[in-house]
């Protein structure tokens, strides 16, 4: 009971006689963002699974050299969102996106647009550290090597750079990926997404499997990553969307009146300073102060 | 704190005298359960051992009759002629060849089979195909061998005349048949063992731009080796060890040749032809069957310790 005393409690107050669920179009951007330039133009997207919609109506921009964090509760369709940016959605039997989805002004979803190619641009890093059950060089040159790029070597070498590993791994390329840590894995997963040059790096929960420590050094390799790319990033964890982000989105779990089918639904997109401290909406600062979800 | 004293003074919950820790019976039926678990795994292990000794009993007596060096390097195979000779290698020339093209189609076949049920195939169409193809395990082999015989043999002679010399016997289209038959083992064992990789590997592969034949053939099927092996070293025993089907359709002269139109004589299909009820136990016909029982047995068992081997040193393991 003591936990929420002494909170201030006036933005709160402030937003709370608000409870309409669209999002209002200046949040589509965030506040000072017309200088930037837009990486995703998500506009009223809707993801469904087997007719079942999981995310809808979501309409945002994601910008390009900044790291956007998606949160939100469990369930509120993050991993949905963000896995239609590269289309890993097609994978899944049954599911179906709407609305439309631009990448650098072009349709993602276009009839022309080849998936493999998509997701030669737009990498991926999941929940698990999900290596290959090969050595740590065939890890890192196994994106370069399936695309026949030319100087496997020196591209292995710069992204196990790039992902700070390089001085750790230097001496035992030839090992096993599974004999890393878990820390090391999530990070030779992010070497192994950066050998083929990407454009844009997903990330889906990357530190929801590692310990603190770990956490840090991926946390801070996102934020000097953004130099060169663009990273967008699922978290439940708050503090580190605050840490590390530079535009937060929350999601949030929408029931229909029956209570039988659940969907998320976007309730706010703004600079991350500006979400987790002077949120304009009356959920975002329940869910960022801790006091729901 | 104090509503628990409450109710541990009024001594509802928690508070009653410990029971006893000794057990409240001998567990005569979990002992007696045990002990049956434990009869039937004897069984498996009894029989192996009385296969093996019933084997070499009258192997060592073949032996002392035939100079090993004859037996296993002698090129003309003729136990039960007079003069007799006891040359084995043509009959297990005769059984390589037949489990080599045994497993000319069974491997390719299986394996792509495999990839396109655990990688391609929708769930709705995996639930009817991997079934259908299993039932053709099923089959009983003397069905598979009649059928070779009666419909493969002339057709494939008619299409390529060169894998049928002696009508209708010959030792490529045995082995065609037997590895036709053991399609399914491979199939579906390398099937389980495709889908059994985590689906986080694929995930991985497919984000980086693969596509879906560089994902089956450079992440799952190398995950998948041990299981795949296993499947392939099971597949060869039952290609190795099959009679019916080459006791109809190879033929029965011993031909020290890997030619697919010959006919040819197997080790399996000398013990069916010769192991017949009125043989005397004790002469050297008898005691010949078991020499060469002995030989199927040690193959199978070096191929399978081969096998193994390599996967240990080639799997990659995940967790």
């Amino acid at each position: 009971m003591a936990r929420h005393e002494n909170r201030p409690e006036t933005a709160r107050e402030a937003a709370a006689g608000r409870a309409s669920i669209a999002v209002r179009p200046e949040f589509r951007q965030g506040a000072n963002a017309g200088a930037k330039e837009k990486m995703f133009e998500i506009e009223n997207v809707t993801v469904s699974y087997d007719g079942q919609p999981a995310v809808k109506d979501i309409s945002l921009d994601i910008f390009k050299n900044e790291v956007t964090a998606l949160i939100g509760p469990s369930g509120c369709g993050k991993s949905t969102l963000i896995r239609c940016l590269n289309r890993m959605n097609d994978l899944i039997l049954g599911a179906e996106v709407s609305g439309r989805l631009l990448y650098h002004g072009q349709d993602l979803y276009g009839p022309k647009v080849d998936p493999v190619q998509v997701r030669k641009m737009i990498g991926m890093v999941f929940q698990k550290p999900n290596p290959f059950p090969k050595s740590i060089f065939d890890n890192a040159a196994f994106g370069p090597r399936v695309l026949r790029m030319k100087d496997i070597e020196e591209r292995v070498e710069k992204a196990l750079r790039c992902a700070v590993l390089w001085d750790e791994v230097k001496d035992r390329l030839d090992q096993n990926a599974y004999e890393m840590s878990g820390g090391q894995q999530q990070r030779l997963c992010i070497a192994r997404a950066l050998a083929v040059d990407p454009d844009v790096i997903l990330m889906d929960e990357p530190c929801s499997a590692l310990d603190p420590i770990a956490t840090g050094k991926i946390e801070d390799l996102m934020v000097t990553l953004k130099e060169e790319f663009s990273i967008v990033i699922v978290t439940h964890n708050m503090q580190q969307a605050a840490r590390v982000s530079d535009r937060t989105a929350f999601l949030m779990v929408e029931l229909d009146a029956t209570e039988r089918s659940r969907w998320g639904r976007l309730v706010e997109y703004d600079e991350t300073e500006k979400i987790f401290t002077n949120p304009a909406d009356s959920r975002t600062e329940d869910y960022v102060s801790g006091k729901v979800g | 704190m104090q509503a628990r004293d409450a109710i541990g003074a009024s001594g509802a919950i928690g508070t009653s005298p410990p029971r006893s820790l000794e057990a409240p019976s001998r567990r005569y039926g979990e002992k007696a359960i045990q002990g049956l678990l434990a009869l039937c795994a004897i069984v498996s292990v009894a029989t192996t051992t009385a296969i093996v000794v019933s084997l070499l009993i009258p192997t060592l007596s073949f032996f002392s009759e035939v100079p090993v060096g004859d037996f296993l390097f002698g090129t003309d195979w003729a136990p039960t002629f007079a003069p007799a000779s006891f040359g084995v290698l043509p009959v297990v020339v005769g059984t390589l060849s037949t489990t080599l093209w045994g497993m000319l189609v069974a491997v390719p076949v299986g394996l792509l089979s495999a990839i396109y049920l655990s990688e391609y195939a929708r769930p709705g169409v995996r639930r009817v195909v991997k079934p259908v193809i299993e039932v053709l395990a099923g089959i009983p082999t003397v069905a598979i061998g009649i059928f070779a015989l009666i419909a493969l043999s002339p057709a494939i002679g008619k299409v390529l005349p060169f894998m049928v010399k002696v009508p209708p016997f010959s030792a490529g289209v045995a082995g065609i048949a037997i590895g036709l038959m053991i399609v399914p083992i491979i199939a579906s064992i390398s099937d389980d063992a495709m889908r059994a990789v985590p689906g986080g590997l694929r995930e991985a592969a497919y984000a980086l731009g693969a596509t879906r034949m560089k994902v089956a053939t450079r992440v799952v099927f190398p995950a998948a080796i041990s299981g795949v092996v296993a499947s392939v070293v099971l597949a060869t025993s039952r290609a190795i060890g099959e009679t019916m089907v080459v006791l109809l359709a190879a033929g029965a002269s011993p031909n020290l040749s890997l030619d697919p139109g010959s006919s040819v004589q197997t080790m399996t299909a000398f013990i069916g032809t010769t192991a017949t009820g009125d043989i005397a136990t004790g002469t050297i016909t008898y005691d010949t069957i078991f020499a060469v029982g002995t030989l199927l047995f040690a193959m199978t068992l070096v191929m399978n310790v081969v096998a193994i081997r390599l996967v240990r040193r080639y799997r990659e393991v995940y967790e």
